[in-house]
């Protein structure tokens, strides 16, 4: 009874690494599961927005303003596309009954630039004929389709997002990873600095920073400017939690052991205390990327963000704010119907990410 | 407990007085000023604008500026609004008023119905009413303010029920003083409801969500173990410890509430300190802007202030152990 | 009539495919006065066990598919959620593993032991359970109560609190681990209940505060007369406290039988290896002697006998069946049939 036995049935199984049971949660979870497939479908229209929009953004129909919706029908077997027309003078459109002709796909149209970089002229669908428009949300008050113009404002706007939290969170992470990391009076200047940024309600502080910006810039220049406005925001509240997880993760045994090794700090913030943070960082992420996509909005919406002609959801809603118009022309509120579903795909993924990763459930 | 809470109180004075110094140097930086769009009207001569600029301080480096600035904010002087051409103390506070107003009754109806919800909703776990209340905050926190006030504009016109933006009717001060009151009121409750509604998800899920926390403690078990009844184990043990941290969202909340009245208070013309902010922001009038910044972050200072009270009230390790 | 008598306990977690048996046909029987320790490792389903007799765990997910808890003669697995009440405090009283998370921190110790006076104990009746008010004339009980704070002062005094006065106004973390627990046991004394069930009470104490409390229960149970159920994983404790001892290895009962022989002569292979495996501080130095393997998961017992894969006696037919526990000697029951 005294030798050593042998294990006959070991009962023990072969764990999971963290990341497969992460993402054996994360599929479970059906609702994040199309949070993220709407999301990929979102990006993927607006990577390819050129060529799924029928028109440029710019392109006016001056014979149609406040065009209401627009769609296709079946006539037998095919797709045909009818035509309206008004009463004089009036935005009140009907239908001409058997003026049609056929929707096509793959046909020349507008110039663009595919993913911003190869011209090209292939469109999706269409008709090939100015005469018979295809405005699947109708137009706006300059008679641009509004389809097209929430197809390129997407690739502004879902942009801005993800690009804003790239950098404020890097930023983000590592400032909290220096202050928590080397504390005393660097960890109080820069906790400091935080508080105050953080102590400005959001819009108020986005409002003075566009001020430093001068009024008339190009669009790329407006667009790097909403991008750096927003991540100065986003920074500081990054920073502090970072900067709290820190203080705990550095008096962990592997910081230790990893100084012992001879580690310089810099690389045991970036290799050791940074990659324990990571579960906590992109459930944030994805949960505040609404937040930089809706500063976009709000600073579009107001005036002083993307500016005509340039489409973005938030400028194509300045139209909306007139009541008469959108009384009598809802389809304008189409880029708020987008936002809201792009919102909401971010906090279902975002939401679902979070339950995967908390292993306490 | 006092101690503590006088220390947070000293410590709002140096972060009031950063946030004011950093938004003047914003607003410095920035190109041109309120005399810039003047100086292109030819009837207004150079010297004009030259001694109006040194009465403003406007031709000093912008820390002179400051200085001055600070002195008379400090004697309650907010100095004077070029583009209102009022002087900006009385202008400032009854914006400051209605952003309160605003912000009070919004956070009132959103905490009024988000407890309650988030309470039911952990008490009823997985069942219908759960499943439902955690939908309607994913919609909620979902809809941008944006169009949810766009949305309550149409609604407004569309049905007649509610004014169409604004604070009061155009005569309202040669109504009653009831009256007034009604009319005033009647102008306050669609841009509340917008705020609120956009406000009331996050804080039913934190509840929902300490409740289940707290429901699952030991000394939960331990009172039941005791024999004491369901329902006072619920609302008496659990939720008096479930209550402590939303306090400490309160902040995160108010600062939300805050910039989401920004918001409705541009689309709904409700006259708060951010419609004004907006204004001054086209007008050039950078003092405006830097005052309303300042009181707007005043707002949210003593607001996470009182809620730090109360934490420190209700929570009696934080009472007692500082 | 025994206190309590469990007979073949089954519960599971979750239902259908995904139940997980966590109590597997467990018996035991208290006797009035009696203490009995259930030993076992972490996982061995005892806490649950102990839990259950007063339906203390959450259904779900738990789910009670076979037995019967028979406490004063009386199914708990059948009561209704007042009767339940009735029970938990005044008959049956818990005092839990980590007295700082047992007690509510946000308020004063004196009322929250006042509340358990208030429900169990309201004034000018001794108790509020009409079953037993006629046992005001059993040894130990208590009169009525005429003022809540002289009890409470007298209870923290009962279980050694010095000054207990100042200390009713004291919050929880105000106090020491070795103090919350001793109020805890207040607490569950304030009821006067006929079994005490302790689920490790001094694990997360130190080791001369574990001394202590030990000492307090040993003493309040000569006093009042109660039966305690302690469950622990540490032998050491069995040997002071306890009149008999039940062992528990993933779910089942291997080993029950008085304290003392247990000790002294263990019969099943896993009460050996046990009993073996804490080290001794006399005598030469010599290995540690571990248990080889693990303790199996919850869902995951091997077949047959479930301590075969790490038992050293183990022999193929091991894997076979379950064995049955069998009184192989008086008053000692084991589950192995080649306990000789």
């Amino acid at each position: 009874m005294n030798e050593a036995t042998p294990i006959q049935n070991p009962t023990a199984e072969q764990p999971l690494s963290p990341w497969q049971l992460f993402w054996r949660r994360l599929k479970r979870r059906r609702i994040a599961m199309a949070g993220g497939m709407i999301l990929i479908g979102l990006y993927l229209v607006a990577l390819f927005a050129g060529f799924i929009a029928p028109y440029h953004f710019e392109r006016q129909d001056r014979d149609r303003f406040f065009h209401p919706l627009l769609w296709p029908k079946l006539s037998g077997f095919h797709l045909v596309v009818p035509r309206y027309e008004a009463g004089d003078g009036s935005f009140v459109y009907h239908p001409v009954a058997g003026d049609t002709k056929p929707l096509r796909f793959f046909l020349r149209g507008d110039k663009y630039k595919l993913l911003g970089l190869v011209p090209a002229t292939v469109h999706l669908f269409g008709t090939g004929d100015e005469n018979y428009p295809v405005y699947l949300l109708g137009t706006d008050q300059f008679g641009r389709d509004v389809l097209s113009r929430l197809l390129y404002g997407s690739q502004i706007s879902l942009s801005i997002g993800i690009i804003g939290i790239l950098l404020s969170f890097t930023f983000g992470m590592m400032i909290g990873g220096i202050s928590g990391y080397f504390g005393g009076r660097t960890d109080t200047v820069i906790m400091r600095l935080c508080e105050l940024i953080m102590s400005i309600p959001a819009l108020y502080l986005i409002i003075s920073l566009r001020a430093t910006f001068p009024p008339g810039m190009s669009s790329a220049q407006v667009y790097a400017m909403i991008v750096i406005i927003l991540s100065f925001i986003g920074w500081a509240s990054m920073a502090r939690v970072i900067r709290g997880m820190t203080l705990s993760l550095r008096e962990q045994q592997f910081v230790l052991a990893a100084r012992a090794l001879g580690q310089t700090h810099l690389k045991v913030i970036m290799r050791h205390i940074l990659p324990n943070t990571f579960s906590y960082v992109i459930v944030a992420a994805t949960l505040s990327v609404p937040y930089y996509i809706l500063g976009e909005v709000v600073l579009s919406f107001l005036g002083v963000g993307i500016q005509e002609p340039n489409a973005s959801w938030g400028n194509m809603l300045t139209a909306a704010q007139n009541t008469e118009y959108l009384r009598n022309y809802p389809w304008l509120l189409a880029p708020g119907a987008a936002i809201f579903v792009t919102v909401l795909a971010f906090n279902f993924l975002g939401d679902g990410l979070r339950d995967a990763a908390d292993t306490k459930s | 407990m006092w101690s503590y809470l006088f220390k947070r109180l000293l410590h709002m004075i140096p972060l009031l007085l950063g946030v004011s110094l950093l938004t003047f140097l914003l607003m410095a930086l920035a190109p041109g000023d309120y005399f810039t769009a003047l100086s292109q009207n030819p009837q207004i001569s150079s010297e004009t604008i030259a001694h109006l600029k040194a009465r403003f301080h406007l031709d000093q480096p912008w820390y002179v500026q400051y200085f001055y600035w600070l002195k008379s904010v400090l004697s309650g002087d907010f100095g004077y609004s070029m583009a209102y051409k009022i002087p900006a103390t009385s202008l400032i506070v009854g914006r400051l008023w209605n952003t309160f107003l605003l912000s009070f009754f919004a956070m009132i109806i959103a905490w009024g119905i988000a407890l309650p919800l988030g309470i039911w909703a952990a008490v009823k776990k997985d069942s219908w009413i759960d499943r439902g209340c955690s939908l309607a905050a994913f919609l909620g926190l979902s809809v941008p303010d944006v169009l949810l006030s766009l949305l309550a504009l149409w609604f407004a016109a569309a049905t007649g029920w509610f004014p169409v933006g604004g604070a009061q009717s155009p005569l309202n001060d040669l109504m009653s003083p009831a009256q007034q009151f009604w009319d005033r009121a009647h102008h306050l409750i669609l841009p509340a409801l917008v705020l609120a509604a956009a406000d009331w998800a996050g804080i039913m899920r934190q509840m929902r969500s300490n409740l289940l926390d707290t429901l699952r403690a030991e000394y939960v078990t331990a009172a039941r173990a005791r024999g004491l009844g369901e329902g006072w184990v619920i609302y008496k043990h659990a939720l008096r410890n479930a209550i402590n941290p939303l306090l400490t969202i309160f902040g995160y909340s108010l600062a939300a509430l805050l910039s989401g009245a920004f918001i409705v208070e541009n689309i709904m013309a409700w006259p708060g300190l951010g419609r004004l902010t907006m204004e001054a922001f086209f007008a050039k009038d950078s003092y405006l802007v830097v005052d309303c910044v300042v009181m707007a972050t005043g707002l949210l200072v003593v607001g996470n202030f009182i809620a730090d009270l109360l934490l420190a009230w209700s929570d009696p390790r934080i009472r007692l152990n500082k | 009539m025994n206190l309590l008598e469990i007979k073949n306990l089954k519960m599971d977690f979750g239902t259908g495919a995904d139940a997980l048996r966590a109590v597997d046909g467990v018996s035991l029987t208290i006797g009035a006065g009696e203490t009995v320790c259930l030993v076992g490792e972490s996982g061995c389903g005892k806490s649950v066990t102990a839990l259950s007799i007063a339906q203390l765990v959450p259904m779900p997910p738990a789910n009670y598919v076979g037995g019967e808890i028979l406490l004063n003669g009386r199914d708990t697995l059948k009561m209704s959620n007042s009767e339940l009440r009735g029970i938990r405090g005044g008959v049956v009283s818990y005092v839990f593993q980590e007295p700082g998370a047992s007690l509510n921190p946000v308020f004063r110790i004196g009322n929250q032991i006042k509340e358990s006076l208030k429900l169990h104990r309201p004034l000018g009746a001794p108790f509020s359970d009409p079953a037993r008010s006629g046992d005001a004339n059993e040894p130990g009980r208590r009169p009525a109560l005429q003022n809540y704070n002289n009890e409470i002062i007298r209870l923290l005094k009962l279980v050694g609190i010095p000054a207990p006065e100042s200390r009713i106004r004291n919050y929880p973390f105000e106090m020491s681990g070795g103090m919350q627990q001793r109020v805890m046991i207040a607490m569950a004394l304030a009821s006067e209940p006929k079994l005490l069930v302790a689920d490790e009470p001094t694990t997360a104490l130190d080791v001369t505060i574990q001394a202590q409390i030990l000492e307090l229960l040993h003493d309040l149970k000569q006093r009042l007369g109660m039966a305690i159920l302690l469950i622990t994983h540490n032998l050491g404790i069995v040997g002071d406290m306890a009149d008999r001892v039940a062992v528990m290895y993933a779910g089942q009962i291997v080993e029950l039988s008085p304290a003392k022989e247990l000790l002294r002569r263990p019969l099943h292979p896993y009460t050996k290896a046990l009993i073996n495996s804490v080290p001794k501080l006399a005598g030469g130095a010599s290995r540690l002697s571990a248990i080889p393997g693990n303790v199996p998961r919850i869902g995951n017992f091997p077949p047959g006998c479930r301590f075969a894969p790490r038992c050293p006696i183990a022999r193929p037919e091991c894997s076979n069946a379950i064995p049955e526990l069998v009184e192989v000697e008086a008053g000692r029951w084991v589950r192995c049939p080649f306990w000789k």
